[in-house]
């Protein structure tokens, strides 16, 4: 605020602290000014490039959550032995000596049975740096931990194509030089969260410049508003159009990188009739034919100068073709007039629009950056939540990005770009480095991830262990078996050898975000014992046992808001910024920063050695920065030791508290990598025909169905159970989308958030095409019920919009509380979750990601 | 010198950053907006486009605020500024009738934003600049103009789509995004002249 000192006094302190936020997982960069100990104002800060000094309305909101009177202040413990939805706990105030002596006596104890028991689960908007709770979960012993409805929803399918095709997380256009960018249900740049505020800024930029925006999607909000053309497609057949526009270049408008899809990904590699590659009965690599010498090699056989990408040739008595050939040939059964009957996009549009994004990408151009002569394919195709979010997921993502590798315009100037999947590190100290590597059969694998299994090469499916049977779906990260309306089912059938009897939650709010709610109270109630780090008390607290009240992001340190750069730092050309989050007032009540506390935990049972050697490998400290088993350490030891590993011993924790953040340039080959680092990308996923067959064996033996189409080595189009719902008086598609002013369900409870979202038309209502509703007799502000084909139904108040598609139902985040300890957030929006299915029928059988659309009516 | 404010509605989206911005600089109690932001939509499906329209007030060359103002206390400061004197305001209201872009707010009680549970201890502080009975509205942020700072919502926009300067100067980066981009005030047909002018966007 500008005049703090109200009373005209001056002031004894005025102080302008460098932290992150972590109001939402984009972790911007922020100045907070503290002025006599009172947080007056948060800023952007112009240091870091995460964020160039500006923030959005939810980090400039972040005063409204460390005031809010309705922040837990003490550690709490239940009462009432009843657990159920909206039957109050009857919370005790306790010690946090008692609620420590009571959880230690019962991990113990766990521990010593069988460590599974315990699961953990934390939230995406509190990642990256939640995911430190997971170094509790392996020094404890557990393989059940999830980030609850982050994966699930948001990108278990984006995610792993992302790491397969681009060894990154998310994608973006090139802003700085795209000049067609193709977005299909995403709003990279217009409020989705992964280097929120710098992709607004650089959006921004793109469009002042001229690059053409479409935008693929059912509703016309952030993103669609601001393109130039707006595209409405129905619910989750994205696939189908994508599809349908690679099979305009390939077959009706011959545009392909031959030399891109020669050298850089797997186009060349022959196949069989079977389907899988034909190989080199030595070395096992897989063959390419050489035109010019007429005869098949090994892919990466210097003699093999031409590989074909077309044609048919005989190896060892068998007709091969190379996998581009066979994409080229797949592609034809989505010709555009079958994908407009799918996807109501007219054929006409689709073939222009493959026109238009081919003509862009401007085959074979090159252009020269900083001395460097390098390719130049100013057109990208992009994906997020939106299209990814169905139970086709794995396929929908695939045949998107398959625009980005016919045209060779990945990871190029102006082309899709990974987040940053390539780093060289500080000048000083060459770390953090990672560079994307080739792997089996040539192709990539990240340098780099989030997780620490890679997406590629799958791991060998095996029968699960875990809860989630992550085990037996490589290719996921999170799974909706964790809180799925058939985990018992499933657990049995595979006899799991135990249960999960305790929980440690980390600010996530289950209950709401999973699915519907009833499922998840079902899970929720197997629990013997639930423990919850929260800043509220919230609808998943009527299932905990103990709360125990967390610091906000603003009284806490984190040594890396914004590592590992393929999750939110900004991509494209710019600066390297490592900010630290640190205290910027101090605690009061009796609030502990969960990090502590964790740490502390791990020392009190005993765990000291395995938390150390979890702690040095979630960091990747060596040498003398590495965490000695023997000893305990502070948090901010830890983070000290984290930073001086990163970048010497004059960039300590005290040098990043005074400076806040660390920044150095980014090199045109740490940008636009993809000409420098001798790895393939894979346009036809061979891989999955084995990786299918020994799912299926060990998926069948217990009853678990198993449709291969989805381990096609080639995208499909296939249908949501949305899709094939036969009852005609369900006939609109339910969907929920991201509402700039909100972050998951936590922003709720934020009243200057509320504020704009109540004088927001759309952030609280239902969005209803206004023919349709005409046609039902709903008038603008009806409160109406929209009732799924399942059985669920939520009710709200409808907004009237031209912006969606007819058939239609748009509910913005995860609103709709009903808490009576978040009195901001109670009753306000829709709780569109709870229309969702959660089993393994609404789930991708590949990734595990839920499906995310529901075939609904609207009643009055 | 006359200090106006430049907003590319091309680079705009509607995120509310320039709103909440506001609001923490000044600290504005519930239902006052200083700034904010109005979405409209346009055309039928699936021709439709959203209009965002951030607000704030004009600090018109000819403030019909200060006309009828009858105490002196909104003034027009010689840099262009249109302020209140919270001093001298009597809190008759006039001066909403008569602005055209709404840009007033009457503080006409205390109230924060967790209702019964009582003011926080950043709205404690920072509510004592907003005395009871008095007109309210945006100044330009004065008071980090005079450190040589920019405003609050100029410095926030995370897609830079505010510009702020002298609009007096033909060489400021306000008067050359006027020129060339064809920047126009909101109503200009009410003859106020606004120092606030909008990009298409």
């Amino acid at each position: 605020m500008g005049t703090p000192a109200g009373n005209g006094q001056a002031a004894q302190e005025d102080r302008w602290i460098p932290s992150a936020c972590t109001i939402c997982y984009g972790g911007c960069s922020i100045l907070a000014h503290r002025v006599n100990g009172t947080l007056v104002k948060i800023e952007g800060n112009p240091a870091s490039p995460v964020g160039n000094g500006r923030i959005c309305a939810k980090g400039l909101s972040g005063i409204m959550i460390l005031y809010d009177p309705n922040r837990v202040n003490y550690p709490l413990r239940r009462t009432n032995p009843r657990k159920g939805i909206g039957i109050d706990p009857g919370w005790k105030r306790i010690t946090w000596e008692e609620a420590l002596e009571e959880i230690q006596v019962r991990m113990e104890k766990l521990r010593a049975e069988d460590p599974r028991q315990l699961m953990i689960q934390v939230t995406t908007t509190l990642a990256p740096s939640s995911l430190l709770f997971f170094t509790f979960g392996w020094a404890f012993g557990t393989p059940n931990m999830w980030v609850a409805g982050g994966g699930i929803h948001c990108g278990n399918g984006a995610h792993a194509v992302g790491g397969i095709m681009h060894a990154s997380w998310s994608l973006v256009p090139d802003f700085k030089h795209c000049t067609y960018a193709l977005y299909f249900g995403a709003s990279k740049g217009h409020g989705a969260g992964h280097a929120a505020t710098p992709n607004m800024e650089q959006a921004a930029d793109a469009r002042a410049r001229g690059m053409r925006m479409v935008v693929v999607d059912p509703i016309c909000n952030f993103a669609a508003s601001k393109a130039n053309e707006w595209v409405p497609i129905r619910v989750g057949t994205d696939a189908a159009m994508a599809l349908a526009m690679v099979n305009c270049l390939l077959n009706e408008l011959g545009i392909w990188d031959a030399d891109y899809l020669k050298t850089k990904t797997n186009g060349p590699y022959l196949v069989r009739p079977d389907g899988t590659h034909a190989r080199d009965p030595e070395s096992g690599k897989p063959l390419v034919w050489d035109a010019a010498t007429g005869a098949a090699r090994a892919y990466d056989d210097p003699a093999a100068k031409d590989p074909a990408l077309l044609g048919t040739y005989e190896v060892a008595g068998e007709a091969c073709r190379p996998a581009f050939e066979l994409l080229k040939e797949h592609v034809k059964r989505y010709a555009p007039e079958r994908a407009e009957r799918i996807t109501g996009v007219q054929a006409a549009t689709i073939r222009r629009l493959a026109r238009e994004f081919g003509e862009a990408a401007r085959v074979g151009s090159t252009i020269v950056l900083d001395g460097v002569r390098l390719p130049y394919r100013p057109a990208a195709a992009i994906y997020f939540r939106g299209a990814q979010g169905h139970k086709n997921s794995s396929h929908i993502c695939f045949a998107i990005d398959l625009l980005n590798q016919v045209v060779g315009a990945a990871d190029v100037v102006g082309g899709a770009l990974g987040f940053n999947p390539v780093c060289h590190g500080h000048p000083e100290t060459g770390r953090p480095r990672y560079v994307p590597r080739a792997e089996r059969d040539g192709l990539m694998t990240p340098g780099t991830w989030m997780l620490p299994h890679l997406p590629y090469p799958p791991a060998e499916p095996r029968h699960p262990d875990s809860m989630g049977f992550i085990e037996l779906f490589p290719l996921s990260h999170v799974s909706p078996l964790m809180a799925s309306a058939d985990q018992e089912q499933w657990w049995q059938r595979f006899e799991l050898p135990y249960r999960p009897k305790m929980l440690l939650n980390y600010g996530a709010n289950s209950l709401m975000s999973v699915g519907n709610k009833d499922t998840v109270a079902e899970t929720l109630g197997r629990f013997d014992f639930v423990v919850s780090f929260d800043l509220f008390l919230n609808e998943f607290s009527d299932f905990a046992d103990i709360i125990l009240p967390d610091a906000s992001y603003l009284e806490v340190l984190d040594p890396r808001p914004n590592f590992p750069f393929i999750f939110n730092h900004p991509a494209g050309p710019g600066t390297w910024g490592w900010p630290i989050r640190q205290p910027v007032v101090p605690l009061t009540h009796e609030r502990r920063s969960a990090r502590e506390v964790l740490l502390g935990l791990a020392y009190r049972m005993g765990l000291g050695p395995e938390m150390n050697m979890a702690l040095n490998v979630f960091y990747g400290l060596d040498g003398p920065q590495m965490l000695d088993p023997k000893k305990a350490y502070t948090f901010e030891e830890v983070a000290d030791r984290e930073l001086q590993h990163k970048f010497g011993p004059t960039h300590d924790l005290a040098w990043f508290k005074e400076h806040g953040v660390i920044t150095w340039p980014k090199t045109m080959e740490e940008v636009y990598w993809r000409p420098f680092v001798d790895v393939r990308v894979p346009i036809y996923w061979e891989f999955m025909l084995g990786l299918g067959e020994k799912i299926r064996r060990i998926a069948a033996s217990r009853g678990m169905t198993f449709d291969p189409a989805y381990y096609s080595p080639l995208p499909e189009w296939l249908p949501c159970p949305s899709h094939e719902v036969e009852d005609a008086a369900y006939d609109l598609y339910a969907f929920y989308y991201r509402d700039v002013l909100h972050t998951n369900g936590f922003t709720m409870e934020n009243p200057w958030l509320d504020e704009a979202s109540r004088m927001d038309p759309y952030s609280y209502r239902i969005a209803l095409n206004t023919e349709t509703a005409r046609r039902r007799g709903i008038r603008d502000g009806d409160t109406v019920w929209v009732e799924s084909a399942t059985g669920r139904r939520v009710s709200g108040r409808v907004k009237l919009t031209e912006g969606i598609h007819p058939e239609g139902v748009g509910i913005a985040a995860c609103a709709g509380h009903w808490s009576r300890h978040q009195p901001v957030a109670r009753g306000k929006g829709v709780f569109f979750n709870e229309l969702l299915e959660v089993d393994y029928e609404h789930t991708n059988p590949v990734n595990l990601n839920l499906d995310l659309c529901a075939k609904v009516r609207v009643v009055p | 010198m006359r200090y106006g404010m430049v907003i590319d509605l091309k680079r705009c989206f509607g995120c509310y950053g320039c709103q909440v911005s506001c609001k923490a600089e000044h600290a504005t109690p519930p239902g006052v907006f200083f700034a904010r932001v109005v979405k409209r939509e346009t055309g039928t499906y699936p021709n439709v486009r959203k209009v965002y329209l951030p607000m704030l007030c004009m600090h018109c060359e000819i403030p019909p605020c200060e006309a009828v103002c009858p105490t002196g206390a909104t003034v027009k400061r010689p840099d262009g500024i249109v302020d209140i004197d919270r001093e001298l305001c009597v809190g008759c209201r006039y001066c909403m009738q008569a602005c055209p872009y709404e840009a007033r707010y009457f503080n006409d009680r205390a109230r924060w934003y967790f209702g019964a549970q009582g003011p926080t201890e950043y709205e404690a502080l920072g509510y004592a600049q907003h005395p009871v009975g008095v007109v309210m509205k945006c100044n330009f942020c004065a008071h980090r103009l005079e450190h040589g700072q920019l405003p609050s919502c100029v410095v926030t926009c995370p897609t830079k789509a505010r510009t702020f300067g002298d609009l007096d100067d033909p060489q400021s980066e306000v008067s050359r995004l006027i020129k060339e981009r064809c920047g126009e005030p909101l109503h200009p047909e009410l003859g106020t002249g606004p120092s606030v002018y909008f990009l298409p966007a």
